[in-house]
């Protein structure tokens, strides 16, 4: 039915933004982990998500909403940041200079991803949430008061 | 008398509204068209898959198996939706069917 359009699109938007908290949990989980000597740290991940195209140009709405799942396609790519070097002599993994390599993970900036992803999760759900109002008000249509 | 009201437009005759004949519904797959009987079990059948569906889903949930939340309370959401609509149309035909049976003859 027509309505399901409304929601499957607000759905693949929901599933960016879980996507967007779940990557953020993770960094922050690895926030404080350290490389082993020598070894390369954790790299932080962040998600892309590209709105949908046709060869390079815009999707016409028709076609997106035809589709039925007109969301953007979400990819989780690693950010190039460098570790977090803190010198920490007789750390079992330190180098020889004493330095200990942490991820290179941003504590503040995960935390504001997190909030954004929560607030652009609600705004998803309000947008499905009217579009089942506007159906159900459609099933007043005639009822005796 | 006369010359008071003239500027009083004469009241246009009420013309018959023209309403496009109603096309006969196509058939659903080039067959003869369906019965009404038809399209309501029709319905109902779908309507019960939808019921079904998101029970299995309530069913996944409850196993831990589940891939995301939202789609579970979207497919019910979908299923209430399908319900109500069959509930109208189940008043609706109810309705019309007392106020046939209150007819005086």
């Amino acid at each position: 039915m027509d309505y399901q359009n409304a929601f499957a699109i607000s759905a693949a938007g929901m599933s960016v933004e879980r996507l967007r908290v779940e990557v953020s949990a993770l960094n922050l989980a690895n926030a404080n982990t350290v490389a082993e000597a020598g070894g390369a740290a954790f790299q932080p991940m962040r998600v892309v998500a590209r709105a949908a195209t046709a060869n390079g140009a815009p999707v016409p709405f028709a076609a997106l909403v035809g589709r039925g799942l007109a969301g953007p396609a979400a990819t989780v790519e690693t950010a190039q940041t460098a570790a977090r070097r803190v010198l920490e002599p007789g750390h079992p993994l330190a180098d020889a200079q004493g330095y200990v390599s942490y991820a290179g993970v941003d504590t503040t900036t995960e935390m504001l991803t997190i909030m954004r992803a929560t607030r652009a999760y609600e705004a998803n759900v309000a947008a499905m949430n009217a579009a089942r109002t506007m159906a159900m008000k459609a099933l007043d249509i005639g009822s005796t008061p | 008398m006369s010359a008071g009201t003239d500027f009083i437009a004469p009241v246009a005759p009420i013309r018959e509204p023209q309403l496009a004949p109603l096309a006969a519904p196509a058939a659903l797959d080039g067959a003869a068209p369906a019965s009404f009987g038809d399209l309501v079990s029709e319905g109902l059948r779908q309507v019960g898959n939808q019921l079904q569906t998101s029970q299995a889903d309530l069913q996944r949930l409850a196993t831990g198996d589940v891939e995301n939340l939202h789609q579970i309370m979207i497919r019910m959401e979908e299923a209430r939706l399908s319900f109500q609509l069959m509930l109208q149309v189940r008043n609706r035909l109810l309705e019309s069917y007392q106020e046939v049976m209150r007819m005086q003859v």
